[in-house]
């Protein structure tokens, strides 16, 4: 903290360390003192304002800007795949048996971990992104695959605009029968979950509503799809179920993907989160969801 | 601990993702551009990762990974951009008692991202240390590595740029500009 001296020329004193004084790096006695001028001197007091206005308008500017998504996704999928850090160093060092009987289990293990370790395609190889999603999806349920295959192809594999569109585009991209997803969805997911895209989409020959949410750089979607023939999530069995509506979830990789029925339509809420957060979000979303849908025609 | 890794990565993500908006906006301000902090940011994020042992949960990681940031574009610079550093002889603290440039009414976002481009890099990274990230001046001075008087004097040079450049920029941002009659003699 700087405190200084206040005597003859108070005008160019405080306009000397009116830095310090926005910055609030000034002691209190001295803060005080530079307050007391500038309470009767209105030229001081209209370039403080100047400057404390410049100040608000620099940081509004600055962080109007956010990181783009799929740069958030390329750093925690190097960062989840990185494996000079790994677990198997920190055991040899900590216990060298235990580390060598740890080591038969690894080279076991090596088959798997190589099968189920999936490096990021880039944004613009289609062909590559197609690939990781069936490879992704091998072991999951046909009917779950449907849910998965549009989020990572539509979530994942997007370069977002720097700020979500406004609602009012938003429903025009989800059109007068599904706009009223939009409200349902927002209160049932946690506060701090923002909307940042929603639309209608397609992949692998079926049209989807598509409801994306970001918190921190963890994305999830809501995938609404029409049913086909004979197809239903109420064979597998339920993870859990909300006001009588059956949730099936299953795990694919790094996603975890949760899915109800809802009259003629299948809805999934995929993400990456662990999975009991994304099964306590579809909960909290099937009740509302799927009245929404019941009303809706398919 | 049976999966150590596992919790490691949940406590670096935890603690780090949550500034990685703050950390590529500062990149992106100080670089002058979004294509070198993809770079950039990529980089701090693996190196913090890479010594995340040496950070103590529950200290400030913001400033921890702010400080990785700049000895990263510390680096960046002296490898790949010929860009001009501050000499401390010219750090010399600002006369800054005649009033500035009286700021614009409506002033937009570009307006002042155009003009804070144009204030010397280095004075510049204080600029948004401070002004932007709101660091005190000793934790910025912890960030850049340079003593608490070195800090004020780049902000108040840098700042007064700033005004400065603004009013060069507004009026081709059809901004127009009124001056202070009023100095101090």
């Amino acid at each position: 903290m700087n405190r200084i001296e206040f005597g003859g020329d108070a005008c160019e004193r405080t306009r000397r360390y009116l830095d310090s004084y926005i910055s609030n790096e000034l002691a209190v006695e001295t803060n005080h003192e530079v307050l007391g001028h500038l309470e009767s001197c209105a030229t001081c007091a209209a370039e403080l304002d100047s400057r404390t206005r410049l100040r608000s308008r620099l940081k509004a500017a600055v962080t109007a800007q956010n990181v783009p998504p799929e740069l958030q996704v390329r750093i925690r999928e190097q960062i989840r795949n990185d494996r000079s850090r790994g677990w198997f160093g920190s055991w040899f060092r900590a216990s060298l048996p235990l580390a060598m009987a740890v080591t038969a289990s690894v080279a076991l293990c090596v088959g798997v971990w190589n099968y189920s370790r999936q490096s990021m395609p880039a944004l613009s190889d289609r062909t590559a992104q197609n690939a990781y999603i069936q490879k992704v999806s091998a072991t999951l349920a046909s009917v779950l695959r449907v849910g998965l295959g549009d989020h990572i192809h539509c979530s994942v594999f997007r370069k977002y605009p720097q700020n979500p569109p406004p609602v009012e585009k938003m429903e025009a991209d989800l059109g007068p029968a599904y706009k009223g997803l939009l409200p349902i969805v927002r209160a049932a997911v946690p506060g701090d979950f923002k909307v940042v895209m929603a639309h209608r989409c397609g992949y692998a020959g079926r049209k989807f509503i598509h409801l994306t949410l970001e918190k921190n750089g963890d994305r999830l979607s809501l995938v609404v799809a029409q049913k086909k023939d004979g197809e239903s999530l109420n064979g597998l069995p339920a993870a859990s179920t909300p006001a009588g509506i059956p949730v099936v979830q299953a795990g694919a990789g790094r996603y975890q993907v949760a899915g109800f029925d809802a009259g003629g339509f299948l809805a999934y809420v995929v993400s990456d989160l662990k999975s009991q957060s994304n099964l306590r979000i579809a909960s909290n979303l099937a009740p509302g969801v799927s009245e929404f849908l019941m009303k809706t025609p398919a | 601990m049976l999966f150590p890794q596992r919790r490691r990565i949940e406590d670096f993500e935890a603690a780090a993702m949550p500034h990685m908006n703050d950390i590529y906006r500062t990149a992106s301000r100080v670089l002058g551009g979004e294509a070198g902090a993809h770079d950039v940011v990529q980089d701090v994020y693996l190196q913090a990762w890479k010594s995340f042992d040496q950070f103590q949960l529950g200290t400030n990681c913001r400033a921890w990974l702010f400080k990785i940031l700049f000895n990263t574009l510390h680096h960046y610079r002296r490898k790949w951009l010929n860009i001009r550093m501050v000499k401390d002889c010219e750090e010399i603290l600002e006369q800054t008692a005649a009033a500035s440039p009286a700021l614009p009414q409506h002033i937009t976002d570009e307006a002042v991202l155009a003009a804070l481009a144009g204030v010397p890099q280095d004075f510049r990274a204080v600029v948004l240390l401070i002004d932007v990230e709101e660091f005190s001046y000793k934790e910025a001075a912890g960030i850049l590595s340079v003593p608490i008087g070195t800090v004020m004097s780049r902000l108040s040079r840098g700042r007064k740029v700033l005004r400065e450049k603004l009013a060069d920029v507004a009026p081709s941002y059809g901004i127009g500009l009124a001056y202070h009659e009023e100095r101090i003699a």
